[in-house]
């Protein structure tokens, strides 16, 4: 009985302090890590709107959707998070897009696990550039080996061709999607 | 379908033993015959799955609704050393040739990163309850998939001639190496 | 009654002797999978040794009040305690740090090296010596990860802790950065270092031989 008495007292004082101690801690690390998130999320959303000073988060089912504006308050466009498979995993990306939904300003690859020296090119600035000013409307097409001969082209990395297309894949059906919420009600 | 892709993806593109680094130890130290590795990969398919059910329920019932996410790595990992435990005895009971066979390798489930690395992992990715299972299936056979692969190969270096500093791991780890060049290939079959 | 060994010696072992790396072959999941830098590998390292030496201590400090039953159950409670503490405390001020080791900071707690040391350590010993015990097994892990993760990095990217140090014309190997350069890495070092011991056991024998 003694035996059971003791075994039930020392997990219960154990578990306790336990979690006394993992509250606290946590308690005390809240405020940073949510300050961490903003400042991370700030700074991907004014890197692919570079004008924007301010941004408000919208409510679009399983988007992250920010509309972003100036200091006059005015609104210059969207910053809009999006993910899907890659090549080797997911790929997570912003965008900027002007408010007519028709021209990228810039992406930013947030996340990505594709072949080091090949499909992680896609963060490399050469890649992330060809973005820039992109026109949407007809879609974005990739094309392989040659310059873009229209301003809705995009070139894949040479060696590269999945990853390429998963991203430009990734940024259509953004757009597809916010398109189709036309207007974009908040 | 995207449940055929979470499957495939943690058993082969994603292997958790070669491109997770999860699951060495066993993986090491159960592979050097191929019965003991199907043992071994057996059980821990099982209990990878149910982990990951009951990983889901601590998550979505306890966790998530009372703000105590920060509970998150003891909370699982008492389960994943009381569902060990609880699935020695069962074993012990309903088949105790199994429970020989089996032997030491049940306890040392505890230990094995990749249970607990799977049920973070489906964690983070916000997994529904079924893509959970499928994923704790795949990451399983996965599992159980490179340790037979490497099992095989080693029952094979027995008869070579292996210089003596580097048999046992470190022979285990370049040929483990040479696997997950391997399996690099997977990448892009989705 | 046991034999006393001195106080230096049980700091001292865990960097070469019972190297949890090199001899004990602990704690090869992290190893492997946060060795892609220097960096990350002193990270790592810094953080397990928090986690062993303090969970060595508290684990010391009650080891005569535990029931044998519950052992395994209460040491895992207090190990994941100071996991979670390393790991709130690193995305809170670490952020950049916590993203790259990710899961592995969690997963600390199944790192074979720690229960390992506790149950055959700290569960017998005094606070002084478990202390020092943890001190020097966390150590000899951190150093290992170091020279891993250093290797790894310079091969990789001709940088360690991203300095540069080989020149340009040198091209790099992209294996090293990938998993099956983390196993190769490992299994080339372990090697090495059983060949050294091995040598070094033949030399002293011949040594004895000579002078008899």
């Amino acid at each position: 009985m003694k035996k059971i008495l003791q075994i039930i007292l020392v997990l219960t004082f154990t578990a306790s302090i336990s979690g006394f101690v993992l509250s606290s801690v946590n308690n005390w690390a809240k405020p940073f890590i949510e300050e961490n998130r903003i400042k991370a999320i700030s700074k991907a959303i004014f890197q692919v709107q570079s004008e924007g000073k301010k941004y408000e988060k919208l409510n679009i089912n399983e988007m992250e959707v920010f509309k972003v504006f100036d200091e006059n308050d005015k609104t210059i466009g969207y910053a809009v998070v999006n993910q899907g498979n890659g090549f080797q995993g997911t790929i997570k990306l912003i965008f900027g897009i002007n408010e007519e939904l028709n021209r990228i300003k810039a992406i930013e690859i947030l996340e990505q696990v594709e072949t080091p020296g090949l499909g992680s090119l896609i963060t490399e600035d050469n890649f992330k550039n060809r973005f820039k000013n992109l026109n949407t409307q007809p879609l974005i097409q990739v094309v392989k080996g040659k310059l873009p001969s229209n301003d809705n082209e995009v070139q894949a990395i040479t060696g590269a061709t999945i990853s390429s297309k998963a991203v430009v894949r990734i940024v259509n059906e953004a757009v597809e999607k916010l398109k189709k919420h036309n207007g974009i009600e908040k | 379908m995207d449940l055929i892709i979470i499957f495939i993806g943690a058993a082969l593109i994603n292997n958790f033993v070669l491109s997770y680094f999860l699951g060495i130890c066993p993986f090491i130290g159960v592979s050097s015959k191929i019965s003991s590795a199907i043992s071994m990969g057996l059980a821990v398919i099982f209990v990878m799955t149910i982990t990951s059910i009951v990983s889901w329920l601590i998550n979505h019932l306890i966790l998530i609704p009372y703000h105590l996410e920060f509970l998150t790595i003891p909370s699982f990992i008492l389960v994943i050393a009381s569902l060990v435990q609880f699935v020695e005895m069962v074993i012990k009971k309903v088949s105790s040739a199994i429970y020989r066979a089996l032997g030491i390798f049940l306890p040392l489930i505890t230990t094995n990163c990749a249970i607990l690395g799977l049920a973070l992992f489906a964690q983070m990715r916000d997994y529904t309850l079924i893509e959970s299972i499928f994923f704790a299936l795949g990451a399983g056979s996965g599992f159980t998939l490179a340790l037979v692969i490497m099992a095989g190969i080693r029952e094979e270096l027995e008869l070579a001639n292996v210089p003596e500093p580097f048999q046992g791991a470190p022979i285990t780890l370049i040929v483990a190496g040479l696997l997950a060049l391997t399996f690099m290939g997977f990448a892009g079959i989705i | 009654m046991k034999k006393q060994v001195s106080l230096h010696y049980e700091f001292l072992k865990g960097l070469w002797e019972i190297n949890p790396i090199f001899k004990q072959i602990l704690g090869m999941c992290p190893t492997l999978a946060v060795t892609v830098s220097a960096i990350n590998g002193l990270a790592m390292g810094l953080a397990t040794t928090f986690v062993l030496i303090f969970s060595s201590v508290i684990i010391s400090s009650i080891r005569k009040i535990v029931p044998n039953q519950v052992r395994i159950a209460t040491f895992i409670l207090i190990i994941s305690t100071f996991v979670t503490i390393v790991d709130l405390v690193m995305k809170a001020k670490f952020p950049e740090l916590s993203k790259a080791l990710g899961p592995f900071i969690p997963l600390i707690v199944v790192n074979c090296l720690i229960l390992g040391r506790a149950e055959a350590f700290a569960s017998k010993n005094n606070i002084l010596r478990s202390f020092l015990d943890a001190f020097g097994n966390g150590t000899g892990f951190l150093i290992a990860l170091l020279i891993l993760g250093s290797i790894r990095e310079l091969l990789g990217t001709r940088c360690i802790f991203g300095f540069q140090i080989l020149p340009d014309g040198f091209s790099t190997l992209m294996v090293m950065i990938l998993p099956a350069g983390a196993f190769l890495t490992l299994g080339l070092l372990l090697g090495f270092t059983n060949a050294y011991t091995k040598w070094k056991k033949e030399k002293s024998k011949k040594e004895i031989l000579i002078t008899n």
